[in-house]
C-alpha cells in the first residue's frame, strides 16, 4: 500500500493505474480446501458439477501454458508467478479475483452441501489469498440454489476490509430477478457490496441448456453463446424490479460480453413503453436501471474488423459509466491491458481501467 | 542486413523442441520440425503474446461437414493466449492464411571449432551448431 499512498492525489481522489476486475486463483489441488469442510464432509470432497463431464470442456484446456507456476501446480495457484506475471508488469493495483471452477457449486442440485462448499472456499481464499497483499481483493461465492444460506455468508464475510463482492455462477436454474433469489440481493445492498455472476458452467447440473435454441455440440459454440444468458439475467433483474426493491444494489456481469448492451437498451426501451402495464413497478427506462446499477467487465473483448467501430460501441453502451477493464489470467483468452485496446481518449481510458472500478468496489 | 546468433548444438534441437533466442532484444523461436529447423518472431499479431511457448501439434484439416481429418502434425504452433494457430514450416496462420503470418527468419546448420586448453594439449573442437540469421 506504500507505493500506492506515494501517488499524487487529486483533490481527495487517489489516481490509481489499473484495476483487474477477472483474476483466477486457485488452489493446486482442491485437496487443499478439505480441512476447510466441516466434520463429517471431508470424505465428500469438492463435489462441482463438472464442465468437462457435461460435455463442454475446451478442447485446449482453458490454462495458459506459458503461466505455469516454476513450483509446478496449476496456472493461477501461485501468488508470487501471478503477481510477477500479471501485477508487476502491467502496475495492477488491484486484482479482484474469482476463483476457478468453484463457482459452479452453483449448479449442483444439492443445496444443502453446496453451501458448505463455499464458505470452506471463502475461508480458504482468506487464509491463503488475502494475507499480507493488499493488491488482491477477494470475490465471496455463494451458492444461489440456497439464498438462505447465501445471505448468511454475505452477512458474515462482508466485514472483511478485502471482500469486495458476491460472486455466483452465470448459469441459473431460474432467472435470478425472481423474487427467489431476493435474499441475496437484500444481503448484499445491506453489506454494500455488488453481486457480480461469472460464466462457464452454462450446461452443467441443475441448470437449463447452455443456449436459448439447446445444446449446441461444441465448446466453440457454447462459449460463443454465453452473452445470452448475460441478456436474459439482466432482463429478469431489471423486470422483476430488483433495482426498485434494492436501490443501492450494483450487479456485476463478468465475462459476459457487451456488445449486446445497446440492442438490450434499445429494444428493452421501446417495449417499455407499450409493456409497462406488466411491470408498473418500473418507474424508469430500463436503460437507466441498467447504466445505474449493472456493470459489465471487457474481457473478453469485441474485436470489429475496424478498432474503430469499438470506440462506437463504446460511445453506444456508455463505457464511461459501466466497463471495467478485466484480463482473465490465466486463461486461455486473456486480454493484454496493453494490446487489446484500440487507443483511448484519456478519460475514457481511465474510466475502463480503473475508475469505474474505484467506485464500484469503494478503492482507496 | 541480419546478424549471425548461435543458438545451440545441433544434437540439443531434437525433432518438435523449441529454443528461444533474444536477438538484440528480439524474442525469436528456434523450431526443428521432423529434422528441419524454422524460425519464428515469438511475437503473436493478435495481442503480442509469447505464441513460441504455445504447444506443437496438428490440427484439423478443412474438411466436409461432420468429417474430421487430422494433419499436419507435429508442426502446428498455437498461441497460449486465445489459441490462434500458425504453420511453423511457413509462419502463416491456419486461418485467413494469405493475410495472418509471422516474421519467420533462416538458420542454417554450420560446422563451428572452438580451441581451448585441456592439460597440456592445444586442441580444436569442430561441432555442429545452430545459426540464426535474423
Amino acid at each position: 500500500m506504500d507505493k500506492l499512498k506515494k501517488r499524487p492525489a487529486k483533490g481527495n481522489e487517489l489516481q490509481l493505474s489499473l484495476v483487474d476486475t477477472d483474476v483466477h486463483n486457485r488452489p493446486r489441488s482442491f485437496d487443499d480446501l478439505l480441512p476447510y469442510l466441516p466434520a463429517g464432509m471431508r470424505d465428500r470432497g469438492f463435489l462441482i458439477p463438472e464442465v468437462a463431464t457435461s460435455g463442454y470442456a475446451n478442447p485446449m484446456g482453458v490454462l495458459r501454458r506459458d503461466a505455469v507456476p516454476e513450483q509446478g501446480g496449476p496456472p493461477g495457484s501461485c501468488r508470487d508467478t501471478l503477481a510477477k506475471q500479471l501485477l508487476d508488469p502491467y502496475n495492477i493495483d488491484y486484482a479482484v479475483l474469482t476463483g476457478a471452477e468453484i463457482v459452479g457449486i452453483g449448479t449442483l442440485a444439492d443445496y444443502y452441501y453446496a453451501p458448505i462448499m463455499a464458505r470452506a472456499y471463502n475461508d480458504w481464499l482468506i487464509d491463503i489469498w488475502l494475507q499480507d497483499d493488499p493488491r488482491f481483493l477477494g470475490s465471496l461465492i455463494i451458492a444461489p440454489q440456497n439464498p438462505v444460506a447465501a445471505a448468511q455468508e454475505i452477512r458474515r464475510l462482508a466485514p472483511h476490509s478485502q471482500i469486495k463482492q458476491v460472486l455466483m455462477t452465470s448459469a441459473s436454474r431460474i432467472p435470478y430477478g425472481q423474487q427467489f433469489y431476493h435474499p441475496i440481493y437484500e444481503a448484499a445492498q445491506e453489506s454494500n457490496l455488488p453481486v457480480a455472476i461469472h460464466p462457464g458452467h452454462e450446461g452443467s447440473g441443475i441448470t437449463g441448456p447452455p443456449s436459448a435454441a439447446g445444446y449446441s455440440s461444441s465448446y466453440f459454440e457454447k462459449h460463443t453463446n454465453i452473452s445470452q444468458g448475460y441478456m436474459a439475467q439482466v432482463t429478469s433483474l431489471v423486470c422483476e424490479g430488483v433495482f426498485e426493491k434494492f436501490p443501492k444494489l450494483r450487479f456485476v456481469c463478468i465475462e459476459g460480453g457487451f456488445g449486446w448492451v445497446p440492442h438490450l437498451m434499445w429494444r428493452f426501451d421501446k417495449n417499455y413503453k407499450g409493456l409497462r402495464i406488466q411491470t408498473p413497478w418500473l418507474k424508469r427506462l430500463p436503460s437507466e436501471y441498467i447504466l445505474e446499477h449493472v456493470r459489465f467487465t471487457s474481457q473478453p473483448i469485441e474485436e470489429p474488423p475496424q478498432p474503430s467501430q469499438l470506440l462506437e460501441l463504446f460511445e453506444m453502451m456508455h463505457a464511461d459509466q459501466v466497463l471495467m477493464y478485466a484480463s482473465d489470467y490465466p486463461h486461455w483468452d486473456f486480454d493484454s491491458p496493453t494490446a487489446a485496446f484500440p487507443k483511448l481518449q484519456k478519460d475514457l481510458s481511465e474510466r475502463i481501467f480503473w475508475r469505474n472500478a474505484q467506485e464500484l468496489y469503494g478503492l482507496g | 542486413m541480419s546478424k549471425r546468433y548461435w543458438v545451440c548444438k545441433k544434437e540439443e534441437l531434437e525433432p518438435g523442441a523449441c529454443k528461444l533466442i533474444n536477438a538484440d532484444g528480439r524474442s525469436i523461436g528456434v523450431f526443428n520440425i521432423k529434422g528441419t529447423l524454422h524460425a519464428l518472431r515469438n511475437l503473436c499479431p493478435h495481442q503480442q503474446g509469447p505464441l513460441c511457448l504455445g504447444k506443437i501439434s496438428g490440427t484439423m484439416l478443412p474438411s466436409d461437414v461432420g468429417d474430421f481429418r487430422y494433419g499436419l502434425e507435429d508442426q502446428i504452433i498455437r498461441c497460449p493466449w486465445h489459441g490462434w494457430e500458425f504453420d511453423v514450416t511457413t509462419g502463416k496462420s491456419v486461418f485467413k492464411s494469405d493475410q495472418v503470418k509471422l516474421k519467420t527468419y533462416p538458420v542454417t546448420v554450420e560446422s563451428t571449432t572452438s580451441k581451448s586448453t585441456v592439460e597440456t594439449y592445444k586442441v580444436t573442437i569442430e561441432q555442429q551448431s545452430v545459426i540464426l540469421h535474423a
